[in-house]
């Protein structure tokens, strides 16, 4: 079934994309090339030929070859899967108690202004949010690292310049070797300020990532919560004397952890979302987020189809995953559907 | 010996099936959040209309006052300007938050609009035609379209549409276009329900009286379905802020390199606005609250001090914010209203 999502993707793309781009050229031979593009596109898409940028590495204008969007992403995508990396654990961490208790809970007192907080952080911009805490940590920031310049927390291009130039690991400012992670690079080459560095502002992009997306999470969670806290077999615990706190813990966890898997399932385009507008509200030009607002903003779409095919990929087989987790946690599940 | 009196007026005494409204306010008040809510959103729709009339003719157009622009002082807020002036439009910002009320009500309500009527029914007509033909291929397309982040696929389809129809683009495209693309989102939630509730007995009960599909769905699955619908209308109101206010803010402010200036203009020594080329805003002087936010996000941060010209982002902000609380509570209030045993 994947496939067949991931080719209906495509086809919403190419109308949106590459339709209008044809129709806007001269019409008789984009025309027909608006016929069987489509085709072409699945075929070249699926064989992982993505085109070109319309830049090279190195000096502008020489015999260099154009990179291929392949090799673009793959510099970008290692940052932003080490950002996910951190993200994601504080997420959970935060989304699953949150949610529980609040479902769970009878009382007013916790569950009024839980919803009230997560909803006002939901509705809160996620770049205002990146932005104000940028601002907020840069003066100790700069204090404790002295010289960082001031763009935000990613040591910029000037920074190496003041040090005596790149350090030979890293290639263009952003892009780090072998690996491609810049806090596994760090390591790796024993530059321990790169690696403070690093840690720490995927450590700060992180929270706010991850404050950000409970909020949507927490919305869809918390029902789940509160329709356990109504099965049969817990009020039945209850009535036997059971704690409350074994009740919640134990039972009431155990039940709501497949339905929380397919909520996280259903909410990674948001999540993505979130983390790309933080990646680009920290400057941070070395992730995903910076790639698709620059392409988006300088009019380039080209990137923009196998960049969404990548996302739909991930979403779709994650989903897939989730089901098949889901299934094993929670065989009853099955019945249901 | 008292009980042939009583029965007797059980009897002349016809109780209605229904009650009444007022019967059933007295019965289960609304609860606080459902008031405060409510209140809230009266007052934007009463300032929206107060706008109307206030600024009618030139409602698109914030006025420029070249004293309050940046080579003189930032002015904060105070008595005469409650809000502060927002220095790059140069405009009053109360008087700018006041003349965006009208436009950005209508805006939410339009894509809220088409995202709940499609993201309504067609996840009810899915969730009560479970493994049917109907379901297959809603949920087929929710499932596909759901692994694009929306605000991506919203601004690529505004984009392409930029490129083919310059003169169509426009905040009636913007809407239509940001409904369409809202609701699955919604029309999962609601099949997830929906399917339920095509179990139920009662639904069993009407089927076998032989009732038709419509009839099921309409007095059945669709009342009973209104929960997710409800918890998913203030969430919606998030990423449309969001497209409105992050592509602005980027194309002003972290554009490397700045935005792109007309040929032979004066070099300016303060920020302009600019609006990114597939923005759905007529002109660069448009009010409209995700505007100016993304706007005052950036240059309230780039002025002296770091926090020092709070008034730029915060007010816009307290404004989109406040109009998504008073749909959250008012949404828990209906919802808790309907349920008032949970």
């Amino acid at each position: 079934m994947i496939p067949v999502q991931l080719v209906f993707v495509l086809l919403i793309l190419y109308l949106a994309i590459d339709v209008p781009a044809g129709l806007a050229r001269s019409p008789p031979e984009s025309l027909s090339a608006i016929d069987q593009g489509f085709f072409q596109l699945v075929a070249n898409i699926f064989s992982g030929n993505w085109g070109t940028t319309s830049y090279s590495l190195g000096e502008t204008g020489g015999a260099k070859p154009l990179l291929s969007w392949a090799q673009v992403f793959a510099y970008y995508i290692p940052p932003s899967i080490q950002l996910a990396l951190f993200a994601l654990p504080i997420a959970a961490a935060l989304a699953y108690p949150v949610s529980l208790l609040a479902g769970w809970s009878r009382r007013p007192g916790l569950d009024a202004p839980s919803r009230f907080v997560t909803l006002t952080a939901a509705l809160l911009p996620t770049f205002v949010v990146g932005t104000l805490v940028l601002n907020a940590l840069f003066n100790p920031y700069l204090n404790y690292f002295q010289d960082i310049p001031a763009q935000g927390l990613l040591p910029a291009d000037f920074w190496f310049f003041n040090r005596g130039g790149y350090p030979s690991w890293i290639l263009y400012g952003f892009v780090t070797q072998p690996t491609g992670f810049p806090l596994i690079d760090a390591v790796v080459h024993e530059a321990w300020t790169i690696a403070a560095i690093s840690f720490t502002k995927t450590l700060i992009q992180a929270s706010v990532v991850a404050v950000a997306y409970v909020a949507i999470f927490f919305r869809h969670a918390r029902s789940i919560a509160r329709s356990v806290r109504e099965e049969v077999y817990i009020v039945g615990a209850r009535a036997r004397g059971v704690s409350e706190h074994t009740l919640l813990w134990r039972h009431a966890a155990r039940a709501v952890t497949p339905s929380f898997l397919l909520v996280f399932a259903l909410t990674i385009p948001e999540y993505l979302g979130v983390q790309f507008a933080v990646e680009v509200a920290f400057t941070d030009q070395s992730g995903f987020g910076y790639l698709i607002f620059a392409s988006l903003m300088a009019g380039d779409l080209s990137p923009i189809i196998p960049l969404v095919f990548l996302i739909a990929i991930l979403v779709l087989t994650w989903a897939l995953v989730v089901d098949l987790i889901a299934v094993r946690l929670d065989p009853r599940g099955v019945a249901s559907r | 010996m008292n009980e042939a009196p009583a029965q007797g007026t059980a009897e002349t005494v016809a109780v209605p099936l229904r009650p009444s409204l007022r019967e059933r306010w007295a019965r289960r008040p609304p609860s606080l959040g459902f008031l405060v809510g409510a209140g809230l959103l009266t007052t934007y729709i009463v300032v929206a209309i107060s706008a109307l009339f206030v600024f009618r003719n030139s409602l698109g157009q914030l006025p420029q006052t070249t004293a309050w622009v940046p080579p003189f002082n930032p002015i904060g807020p105070s008595w005469a300007h409650p809000f502060g002036v927002m220095p790059g439009f140069g405009t009053d910002l109360f008087r700018a938050i006041w003349q965006a009320t009208p436009w950005d009500l209508g805006i939410v309500a339009g894509i809220v609009g088409i995202d709940v009527f499609l993201g309504f029914f067609l996840g009810a007509i899915a969730g009560l035609n479970e493994g049917g033909v109907f379901d297959a291929v809603i949920t087929f397309v929710c499932d596909s379209l759901g692994a694009i982040p929306t605000f991506l696929l919203a601004i690529v389809v505004f984009a392409g549409l930029v490129t083919v129809a310059p003169s169509a683009v426009g905040l009636p495209l913007f809407v239509g276009v940001f409904g369409v693309i809202l609701w699955p989102t919604m029309a999962r939630t609601v099949r997830e329900r929906a399917r339920t509730i095509a179990h139920a007995p009662y639904v069993d009960a009407a089927r076998a009286s032989g009732a038709s599909f419509p009839r099921i769905l309409v007095r059945h699955v669709m009342p009973n379905s209104l929960g997710p619908v409800l918890a998913q209308v203030p969430l919606d109101v998030a990423p449309i802020f969001f497209v409105l206010s992050a592509f602005p803010w980027y194309y002003n402010c972290q554009l490397p390199g700045g935005p792109p200036t007309p040929p032979n203009s004066p070099p300016l020594h303060y920020l302009v606005p600019n609006l990114p080329f597939f923005s759905p805003l007529p002109s660069s002087s448009f009010p409209e609250w995700g505007y100016l936010l993304g706007f005052g996000t950036c240059d309230g941060f780039t002025s002296v001090g770091v926090f020092a010209s709070w008034w730029m982002y915060f007010f816009p902000l307290l404004a989109i914010v406040g109009l998504g609380l008073a749909l959250g509570l008012l949404c828990d209030g209906i919802e808790r209203w309907r349920h008032f045993d949970r």
